[in-house]
């Protein structure tokens, strides 16, 4: 017989790395000795974090597994399969999830069969498959043969018990249901609980269950039936009609914010008002208005700028993004939303003080938000392409997945809502392009084979699912335009610019309007300009009456004329104004002429009358009315401004362990693990050296534990160093009889007693 | 993907390229259940809204077939969203009924009981339906059944009417078709509108649309009550009835303000029926003063107020509604379609014109520059002033004489809005004048003259916007207008659009003052024509001086760059 840490040293060198690199956590920080990474591997946390990723069946297992060697043991494979009626076809599926078990080490084997790793039994619960704990002394066999005169009511409250949770409460006295009760307990076939509670014993739920522990092997779902499965044509088109948009939306918020940058809120994030108003320039929900500006921030596309009142603003990686082509700007935003641990959907929600979560809120992040948004990517990956899969199909495909991380509902929803808007979806199933992103993010985030051919990148798919652009303008003469299909960058820009965009889609509509033409000269060139850049695109000529609006417009354009002055100058006499404006000595004024009798200056009105007189003039102020002013010299005062310590969002992420890349994990494991094997020799070889003073693998609380653990599972003995409340060491020889949630409690054989002891008072624990 | 000849965008707009092979095809495929909304020279645009939709349900047609339709033309994958949107929306029609129960008379019939509840417990239809049946049956009082399915139709719940019309008083009506005949599109509208019980047949100007309510009539076979404009249109209807139908002088009435004759077939005009005389409508009883068979409504886009409220009692009685432009200003179109009826007939204008039908016509738009003293009194105006000081500028009356004189002979009118405009252009040109101040008698005089040939020009106000029918009048000059109003662009164009026996092109001019809301205005105005697919040229004043210089002996002014380019300041 074993141990699981001797299980672990016994494990080759290929078996530790995978293990490794499934359980991640155990790898990192880099343990010492494989003492400790066993001791690791049965605590708490990292048992969690192992359950959290492993299917239904093997969950299934593993209860069956604890149920069947509750209070230690092992149990063969074909007792597991019996235990949960998988003797005959599902025989495969059980024997995979005990492997897989055991890949993970949540089980060892030997030649006994398979044990359940230590501590597993606490994680699933206090009743595993829903039967009572064995009780300490042998059953007799359970008769259920008595069950044939049995009132009609005990076998109900049989029926309510039999497969879990094994404890009901007693029913008053004096009730029908007490008689029954009161029958069964007589027979044994319920045993009392507390004060109030009846519970089935373990042997009787048994028999009760056909020896069973489970009704039925777990089996994955069927892809729930929709009803709807896309051709793939248009889920690659709708999904790239999404994508357009949603990249034009963000282009909008970054030249709007670029031209006047969002305030940022004292607690940080922007502010309802704020985010109203980017709803109403991208003409969308609000709630999309979030999600867009949220995944700005999460592609590092804004960022709150370092100015005195902060305010949000585009980085300087905007400029780059802006000059790459649209499938590149989609595949960063979409590369940005599979791993960032933003929450948008969130926003406009309450918190728990009952305030309003405003988007980019620095307390809106979820370390868990990209493995939500990976685990409902993966589930749609798995149907057929084209299927549609709504919120609780998915939840119900993860619910077999992933049995112990099954996200909320409302995740799930967010995360089909963003996908479908960002174009990982189109019209409810997975994109090409999604597939392609999520691919990408399994090769890099996942074991995969570093020299796994690498597929297509989601650039590549997004392209070829965009419908070929069009050059083609057809001008008419009611003054509206159309491109029949996905203008060209630049004819997008051109009609962008001088047009009013009517409707968008699969071809684009655009309206001509004085204001639009004049908007458009306003940015720079001429009417004749725009009208050959209409006629370069347009396939019918340009009609007249639009010719000669653009040509109006441009007759009209500039007629008002304005320019920078800050004071001036005026004088009833040409003549004398006329010697000011090509004096050199004057130069610093800045004096222009504007008519013969109004001189412009850049100077302040202050500085002019100051000059002015310092030659000799003899100037007046006057006000706006033309009344004679006498300025009072000026006076300055500061106000005492307190600033609050600016909070920081859209800052670089850093880097955690869990997001190298798959080939950087490998690279560290395949070094860990001789490191590990060279510190298990150097133990065991020689209890000397400065680590190994006094006897350090088992002075570590962690491994301590796991000792305790193993010891009882095994019903062996201990030698448990203690320290008392006034610090004294105090070592004794107990057994331990059970591990459990920070106590344990051991039986001192010497003495007759049970003690428990809180973990953190032991020094050590050493087998005897 | 096709390379079909539409493109369905997700605002539910719908592209047609017409100068696609399949584009006729698809035309008719699409017609049923997509509003034309726009049909310039390339693409036509049209939209699919929850009336069209309804009333394709109405005419027969399902969500499949709309579909598939759309599946089939579509260059680009359909939005999903988008057809989901429509077999939602078409599966709201018919799930309520309004059916005649045997015992229990008229009655709303749901085919599902939470569509009934939730009409029910609508505040709008409180006091609308009477007794309840039972889970799917409520008792409609027959006086509510027009305000029952107008406020079903807001609720989203449009009712099928199947309760059927009352029969009327037979009166034997037939049409004379010697030596004419109707004309294809005509018997289309008629045969739509008699399928479909009760409707609105869209046709432009000139089109012959009191054909259709002829043809409509001798369909009936029953006594007919007609509701128009005014006085002179009363008199046009009649005269083309006596001329191309079997009825006689003696079977038709007018019923106006002059006159009070109600004859098996009676003309009413819109003015009489809604006058009141101390807050009552005082001549309501015509509407029960016979057994109607069939109510034709002439140009129903200014169909009143009033006669909407009285129309919603009348709803066991055929409906017929005619227009050229189903555009109200007052955006009251779904109360067109639940009173009178859902559009049963639609042609694009264009359509009509290539088939000759309707004369072809060239629109214009004449820029006049104001001089320098009317500009500045123009700046300076009260922004109230500004449309009328601009539209009547005096400049015009040059612009309006140098036209005259280029279509020197051909019968034209000059189209204003200010009488005293009016007025002193009647004086500039030496033609007469027709106001609303003119008496009927005289009008009748003047616009026989004109039909004659005997005078070739004649100024008139809005008075003559509607019904008015002047064969050959194939130049109008419009100086002034109600604002931007689209509809009375397109009828003022409608004077022109009956064909010339010469099948000469007609001219429309607008006159227009550059700079000003006149301009703004004039561009409003021209919108739905332009949709229509009548490009406005715009020249300049000063060009047309130049052109018409020649047979006028106007001095030119020298300026001879190309009449659209840009003027030097």
């Amino acid at each position: 017989m074993v141990t699981f840490t001797e299980h672990l040293r016994a494990r080759g060198d290929d078996e530790l790395v995978a293990l490794l690199l499934q359980r991640p956590d155990l790898a990192a920080p880099s343990p010492s000795t494989l003492s400790s990474l066993a001791a690791r591997a049965s605590s708490r946390t990292s048992l969690e974090r192992a359950l959290a990723t492993v299917d239904a069946s093997v969950l299934q297992a593993l209860e069956a597994l604890v149920a069947l060697t509750d209070g230690g043991g092992s149990a063969r494979r074909d007792d597991v399969a019996a235990a949960v009626g998988a003797q005959r076809a599902p025989r495969d599926r059980l024997d995979r999830a005990l492997d897989r078990a055991h890949e993970l080490a949540l089980v060892w084997t030997d030649e006994d069969g398979v044990h359940p790793a230590p501590g597993l039994a606490e994680l699933l619960g206090p009743y595993p498959a829903g039967l009572a704990p064995a009780t300490a002394t042998q059953e007799p066999p359970v008769d259920l043969g008595v069950l044939d005169d049995a009132p009609a009511a005990a076998r109900s409250v049989l029926d309510a018990l039999t497969w879990g949770p094994p404890v009901g409460i007693g029913p008053p006295a004096g009730s029908p249901a007490a008689a029954a009760v009161d029958w069964l307990l007589e027979r044994r076939l319920l045993v009392p609980g507390d004060a109030r509670h009846v519970v089935l014993p373990r042997a009787v739920a048994l028999a009760l269950r056909g020896g069973r522990t489970h009704r039925a092997p777990a089996t994955p779902p069927e892809p729930a039936p929709t009803g709807v499965a896309h051709a793939e044509a248009l889920v690659a088109a709708e999904s790239a009609a999404a994508a357009e948009r949603f990249v034009r939306l963000v282009a909008l918020l970054v030249r709007t914010w670029e031209q006047t940058p969002a305030p940022v809120l004292r607690s940080g994030g922007l502010g309802g008002r704020e985010l109203r108003r980017v709803a109403a320039t991208l003409e969308v929900e609000d709630s999309e208005a979030a999600f867009v500006v949220e995944l700005a921030a999460a592609a590092g596309l804004i960022a709150e700028d370092e100015e005195e009142s902060p305010a949000f603003a585009p980085t300087l990686a905007v400029d780059e993004w802006l000059n790459d082509d649209l499938p590149s700007r989609w595949a960063t935003l979409a590369r940005a939303w599979a791993t960032t641990v933003r929450t948008p959907w969130m926003v406009g929600g309450r918190d728990e003080r009952g305030g309003v979560r405003a988007a980019l809120d620095p307390e809106l992040s979820r370390p868990w938000a990209p493995r939500v948004r990976h685990a409902v990517l993966t589930a749609l990956a798995e149907v057929p392409p084209g299927t549609v899969l709504r919120t609780e199909a998915v939840l119900e495909l993860l619910r077999w997945r992933t049995p112990r991380s099954v996200p909320p509902e409302a995740a799930v929803a967010a995360t089909l809502h963003e996908a479908g808007m960002l174009g990982v979806l189109g019209a409810g199933a997975l994109s090409p392009a999604g597939r392609a992103l999520l691919e990408e993010v399994d090769r890099s985030a996942h074991a995969l084979p570093t020299d796994a051919e690498p597929g297509i990148t989601p650039e590549a798919a997004l392209a070829t699912a965009l419908p070929e652009p069009v050059s083609d303008l057809l001008l008419q003469g009611d003054l509206t335009g159309i491109v029949p299909g996905r203008p060209t960058p630049e004819l997008a820009a051109l009609l962008e610019r001088s047009g009013v965009i009517e409707s968008r889609g699969a071809a684009l509509t655009v309206r001509f309007t004085p204001e639009s033409i004049r908007a458009a000269l306003d940015v720079g060139g001429t009417a004749d300009d725009l009208l050959a850049g209409l006629a370069a695109h347009a396939r019918g000529g340009i009609p007249q009456p639009l010719e000669y609006m653009i040509r109006d417009a441009g007759r009209r354009h500039g007629q008002l004329r304005a320019g920078y002055a800050a004071s001036y100058l005026r004088a009833d006499d040409p003549a004398l104004l006329a010697g000011l404006v090509d004096n050199p000595a004057l130069a610093e004024l800045g004096l222009m002429r504007l008519a013969p009798t109004v001189l412009g200056s850049v100077a302040s009105p202050r500085e002019l009358l100051a000059v002015l007189r310092e030659h000799g003039l003899a100037p007046l102020a006057e006000g706006p009315g033309g009344q004679v002013l006498h300025p009072e010299p000026q006076v300055r005062r500061v106000r005492n401004v307190r600033r609050n310590a600016p909070h920081k969002i859209g800052a670089a992420p850093s880097r955690r362990p869990d997001t190298l890349t798959s080939q950087e994990r490998a690279g560290l494991v395949a070094q860990l693990v001789p490191t590990l094997r060279e510190a298990e020799r150097e133990g065991s070889d020689a209890a000397s050296g400065e680590e190994r003073r006094r006897e350090p693998a088992l002075a570590n609380p962690v491994s301590a534990l796991s000792v305790l653990r193993e010891a009882a599972a095994q019903g062996r003995e201990v030698w448990l160093e203690m320290v008392g409340p006034h610090g004294v060491h105090q070592r004794r020889r107990v057994r331990p009889v059970h591990v459990e949630g920070g106590r344990v409690r051991v039986r001192d054989e010497a003495r007759d007693a049970e003690l428990t002891v809180a973990v953190h008072r032991i020094a050590s624990a050493t087998p005897v | 993907m096709t390379n079909g000849p539409l493109i369905v965008q997700s605002d539910k707009t719908l592209l047609l390229e017409i100068d696609h092979e399949q584009a006729a095809e698809c035309r008719r495929a699409i017609a049923p259940f997509a509003e034309l909304e726009r049909a310039p020279e390339h693409m036509h645009t049209y939209r699919l809204t929850p009336l069209g939709l309804w009333n394709a349900r109405a005419a027969g047609h399902d969500a499949e077939q709309v579909v598939s339709v759309l599946l089939e033309y579509s260059r680009y994958p359909v939005p999903h969203a988008l057809l989901i949107d429509i077999a939602e929306t078409m599966s709201r029609y018919g799930r309520l009924q309004l059916v005649q129960d045997p015992v229990h008379g008229l009655v709303l019939h749901s085919l599902d009981r939470a569509v009934m509840a939730e009409v029910l417990r609508s505040k709008r239809t409180a006091g609308l339906v009477g007794q309840r049946l039972d889970d799917t049956d409520v008792v409609v009082h027959p006086s509510e059944r027009g305000h029952l399915k107008q406020v079903l139709l807001k609720l989203g719940w449009p009712a099928e009417d199947l309760a059927g019309y009352v029969d009327g008083e037979a009166h034997a009506i037939g049409l004379q078709q010697d030596g004419w005949s109707l004309r294809p599109y005509q018997e289309q509208a008629v045969d739509g509108f008699w399928h479909g019980g009760s409707g609105v047949v869209v046709l432009p100007c000139g089109a012959g649309k009191t054909l259709v309510g002829a043809a409509a009539m001798a369909r009936s076979q029953t006594t007919t009550l007609i509701l128009v404009t005014n006085t002179v249109s009363a008199r046009q209807w009649r005269d083309e009835l006596i001329k191309r139908t079997t009825l006689t002088e003696d079977e038709i009435g007018e019923y106006s303000g002059s006159r009070k004759e109600v004859r098996p077939v009676t003309i009413a005009t819109y003015q009489v029926l809604t006058t009141k005389r101390k807050g009552v409508y005082t001549h309501l009883e015509l509407l029960d003063a016979r057994d109607w068979g069939l109510v034709v409504y002439d140009e129903v886009h200014l169909l009143p107020a009033p006669i909407f409220r009285m129309t919603a009692d009348l709803q066991a009685r055929r409906r017929l509604g005619l227009t050229a432009t189903l555009v109200r200003e007052d955006g009251r179109e779904d109360e067109v379609f639940s009173l009178i009826g859902p559009k049963r007939y639609d042609a694009p204008w264009k359509d009509i014109e290539q088939q000759g039908y309707i004369a072809p016509a060239d629109c214009v738009e004449v820029r006049l520059t104001l001089p320098e003293r009317d500009r500045m009194l123009y700046a300076t105006a009260e922004p109230e002033d500004k449309y009328r000081l601009a539209a009547s500028a005096p400049g015009k009356n040059t612009v309006v004489e140098q036209l005259v004189a280029k279509h020197e002979g051909e019968p034209t009118l000059v189209i204003g809005q200010y009488l005293d405009q009016l007025e002193e252009l009647g004086e500039h040109i030496g033609a007469d004048v027709i106001t609303g101040a003119t008496t009927v008698p005289e009008r009748q005089r003047l616009f026989d003259a004109f039909r004659s040939g005997e005078i070739t020009k004649l100024v008139v106000s809005k008075v003559a916007n509607f019904s008015i029918d002047l064969p050959e009048a194939s130049v109008a000059i419009q100086v002034s207008g109600s604002f931007g109003s689209r509809q009375e662009e397109a009828q003022r164009l409608g004077r022109l659009l009956r064909p010339k026996g010469d099948g000469r092109t007609a001219h429309f001019y607008a006159v227009v003052a550059r700079d000003t809301v006149d301009q703004d205005f004039a561009a409003h105005r021209q919108r739905f024509l332009a949709e229509q697919g009548y490009a406005y040229t715009i020249v300049d004043a000063e060009d047309l001086g130049l052109s018409a210089g020649a047979s006028e002996g106007e001095p030119g002014d020298g300026d001879t760059t190309g009449r659209a380019t840009a003027r030097d300041d």
